[in-house]
């Protein structure tokens, strides 16, 4: 291994599949050179192409695809090498962390098992050899480099958190020694602290073994964190690409800029109260005198139990307020109880002890009562395609709040209902999706139905568990300048629920901590980002691929 | 409004059409079923039904198949082909009335065991497996030996035990849609159980009830048969059970009478077959999980 041959060489790559009689072209003209103890992020989309790119390094597509140009792996050519050869080369020369650690292990097997299994296969050469005590040692090994107790190579995956799994999959791929590592989304199902660790080990890994590591994910500050060069893959084509900060920093193509903007830098000022939105936002009406409570809890509870019967508190003494006109984001992990919390205010969940209230007067329990609290607060989910019936049409999603209320006792009060409140979510115009069903839209479109769904009812609050989380950057941006736009322009208040501290910097006027089921800090969102004051908003600030812009600025 | 949805219902009806349409099993079983129940709805039109009559008879007992009774006569002298096209309305009228109400019952259950869960589901599962281990041709043989003869009671005692099959597949079912988040966000809006039920999980069950119902009408057929030959059945209609007993009962089997077992035994085994291979097809078709495996 010399420095001056590359590593992995992509010459012209491109590769098509056959779908119904006739081509598609995923990857168009790739040219990427990666050498070793070099680092290589590519950015884009989903369907941009970027995980075509990294299957087609170690032959791994599906037969469908047709492979055009050169990938030449240390010098050689992958397209010409025969059959043993290329298994040889798979995972001793080039190996792949995949997307998804919780389905790429398999779950009867212990993980010091798997983690053996390449070794073990490729006969690796070397200090140790494949018998059981040399495997052994190099498994235990290996765990100690992925900063894992040796004493979880005995471990079934499902004892194994995000994080650890997300660790064993680095230790399968660093199993043979390789010279590159393709890391395709390895921290795209992880929280911000375990995504900074996970992001640290790679790092560290090729500063010590000096090996080329290429990081495909589609969050551009991840890259920027954890790359040197950065290439930005837009519908198959590579449309930029150069060393880190200068993409983050200065992009020039558009699509470049829109992945930029996505994911601001908590404490930019530029960032604040404007999402990355190409319709222009309304100016910030005038705060009403006296701002009165809309939907407040006071000492929430919520206990589960689990198989055991031991009492589980998902959500331990809550009290929150969410007053008119404004968003206050609900920050935490997974597994801190954002999710059952919300549940919770809109009735979805009934507390084990205290009481949620809207403009003062406790939440109906069930009956008429609930049903009239329900047109008041409202529900956007974070997956707008499980979240629309797939039978039915755009009219009858929107139409069907009001037809549960009997809005419009009239066929064309309904009507109009339905069009004022797909205007309101600026699917315009609104006449042109009424007859279309959920799978015929993109999927911001969708969220965008299932936000005029809630509007419809025409609601004070508006509860939105991770809106944008299983959206593409591009369309993250539209969704959360609706959310404000609606705010701004209905007065329509907001408790949007994210783990994304960028997106409470973007929109939200106050924010939430939650850790472990207690609230752990509230306040304003400039207080709350930029003067934490709690350990674990510390912890989460610091986590953060970017940092923050008040942090940064002393060392760059 | 409506025209669009109209046009994409007729869509999907016609792609429907093409999917089922290249399975040969269930096209050759759906045309057999036309045909027999075309001839059964119109035999009071194409044939006499004063040859039923055990008095006005015109054939002398037990002849064998000739050119003036196709398929013989009876002990009575009646034409086997008259008695197996009349037969053939009992046999349907009871397999689809059974069915319905089989289905009606197995549905109803079903949605109310996932729906609600807790206690009433444990209840009604209980009572589910209860008639699931209960051997349901006792059960039958039992009430139609209690209430009074007719086919009322044949429809209803094939009907009450023939149901927890489908109220099995409805619950699962059922389950698998109440778990998706759109149930959660129709619950958010407002919605009851009956909006839930009515608008998201009814029109999401259906398709699979529908084709189990198909199956369900060849066993209700089956079940019909077996009652009837057993002695149980309407002693005034004619059916292909009651065909088969009275052969057994007259001593025509030992006789050597074949002509007089043949025809309805064939028929049963006939009608359930397409029955069978429609629901299959049926079933290939609008269940997403079979689609993968042909």
């Amino acid at each position: 291994m010399t420095v001056t041959s590359p590593l992995l060489e992509l010459r012209d790559l491109g590769v098509s599949y056959r779908t119904g009689g006739q081509d598609v072209a995923a990857v168009k003209g790739v040219s990427l050179t990666l050498g070793a103890g070099e680092t290589l992020g590519i950015a884009g989309e989903s369907g941009s192409g970027k995980s075509t790119v990294a299957m087609s390094v170690l032959r791994l597509l599906p037969r469908s695809a047709k492979i055009t140009g050169e990938i030449l792996l240390a010098g050689e050519d992958v397209g010409g090498m025969r059959w043993g050869r290329l298994r040889a080369v798979r995972w001793s020369a080039a190996s792949i962390v995949f997307q998804g650690a919780m389905h790429a292990l398999n779950p009867v097997r212990k993980v010091g098992e798997q983690i053996a299994e390449p070794i073990r296969l490729h006969g690796e050469t070397g200090t140790a050899g494949t018998g059981a005590p040399d495997v052994r040692a190099r498994v235990e090994d290996l765990l100690k480099q992925v900063d894992l107790p040796v004493g979880k190579a005995s471990a079934y995956p499902h004892e194994l958190s995000g994080g650890q799994k997300q660790r064993v999959m680095i230790a399968m791929a660093l199993a043979c020694r390789p010279d590159l590592i393709i890391a395709d989304e390895p921290t795209t199902a992880l929280d911000v602290i375990v995504q900074a660790q996970v992001l640290d080990l790679l790092g560290d890994l090729v500063a010590e073994r000096d090996i080329g590591l290429m990081l495909i994910t589609h969050d551009l500050s991840v890259l920027a964190s954890a790359c040197r060069r950065i290439a930005v893959m837009y519908q198959g084509e590579i449309v930029e690409e150069g060393p880190s900060a200068t993409v983050m920093g200065t992009p020039r193509h558009a699509h470049t800029k829109a992945l930029a903007a996505a994911f601001p830098t908590v404490g930019d000022p530029r960032s604040r109260f404007a999402p990355a939105t190409a319709a222009p936002l309304p100016p910030e009406p005038d705060p009403p005198a006296e701002p009165s409570a809309l939907l407040s809890a006071r000492d929430l509870r919520v206990v589960f139990r689990d198989r055991g019967g031991a009492k589980v508190p998902a959500v331990d003494g809550v009290g929150l307020d969410v007053f008119e006109n404004e968003i206050v984001a609900l920050v935490g992990q997974s597994g801190s109880g954002k999710t059952t919390l919300a549940r919770t205010l809109l009735g979805l969940q009934r507390p084990t002890s205290g009481t949620v209230s809207y403009q003062g007067e406790a939440m109906p329990t069930g009956g008429a009562g609930l049903r009239a609290y329900r047109r008041r607060v409202q529900l956007v989910l974070q997956d707008p395609t499980s979240a629309l019936n797939p039978r039915h049409t755009v009219y009858e999603a929107v139409a069907e709040g009001p037809r549960i209320h009997r809005l419009g006792g009239v066929q064309g009060d309904e009507h109009s209902i339905v069009v004022a409140a797909l205007e309101a979510a600026e699917l315009r115009p609104a006449e042109t999706y009424l007859s279309r069903l959920p799978h015929e839209l993109s999927g911001g479109q969708r969220q965008r139905v299932v936000i005029a769904g809630a509007l419809a009812l025409n609601p004070s609050v508006l509860v939105a568990d991770e809106p944008v989380a299983s959206l593409d950057a591009s369309v993250r941006g539209e969704i959360l300048g609706l959310l404000l736009r609606l705010r701004r322009e209905l007065g329509l208040a907001g408790l949007v629920i994210t783990h994304d501290l960028g997106l409470a910097w973007n929109i939200a006027d106050r924010v939430a901590v939650m850790y472990r089921g207690k609230l752990v800090e509230v306040g304003t969102v400039e207080q709350v980002l930029l003067e934490p004051r709690h350990e674990y908003t510390k912890s989460l600030l610091a986590a953060l691929p970017m940092g923050t812009a008040r942090a940064a600025e002393p060392g760059v | 409004m409506t025209s669009p949805v109209w046009q994409r219902r007729r869509a999907a009806a016609a792609t429907l059409w093409q999917e089922f349409s290249r399975n040969k099993g269930g096209l050759i079983g759906l045309g057999f079923l036309v045909v027999v129940v075309v001839l059964a709805a119109l035999a009071p039109v194409i044939t006499d039904e004063s040859g039923l009559d055990v008095i006005t008879a015109t054939g002398t007992p037990l002849q064998p198949p000739s050119w003036e009774y196709l398929l013989g006569t009876d002990v009575d002298g009646r034409s086997v082909l008259l008695l197996t096209f009349w037969g053939a309305r009992v046999s349907l009228l009871v397999g689809f009335a059974a069915t319905v109400l089989s289905v009606f019952i197995g549905t109803l259950v079903g949605i109310t065991a996932a729906h609600f869960g807790g206690w009433l589901s444990a209840v009604l599962l209980r009572f589910t497996d209860f008639f699931l281990v209960l051997p349901s041709l006792v059960l039958a043989i039992a009430l139609s030996s209690v209430l009074p003869k007719g086919i009322a009671t044949i429809i209803l005692a094939v009907g009450v035990t023939s149901w927890p099959a489908t109220a099995r597949l409805v619950r699962a079912q059922t389950l698998t849609i109440e778990s998706r988040p759109y149930i959660e966000r129709a619950k958010a809006l407002g919605g009851g159980h009956a909006h839930i039920v009515g608008k998201h999980v009814l029109p999401a069950v259906l398709p699979l009830v529908l084709a189990n119902t198909t199956l369900v009408v060849g066993s209700s057929i089956i079940a019909e048969s077996t009652l009837s030959f057993l002695g149980l059945g309407d002693p005034t209609a004619v059916s292909w059970g009651s065909m088969l007993q009275t052969a057994l009962g007259s001593g025509s089997v030992t006789a050597g009478a074949w002509w007089y077992l043949l025809p309805p035994g064939l028929a049963i085994v006939v009608i359930v077959l397409s029955f069978t291979l429609v629901g299959r097809a049926l079933e290939t078709v609008l269940n997403p999980r079979l689609k993968g495996d042909r």
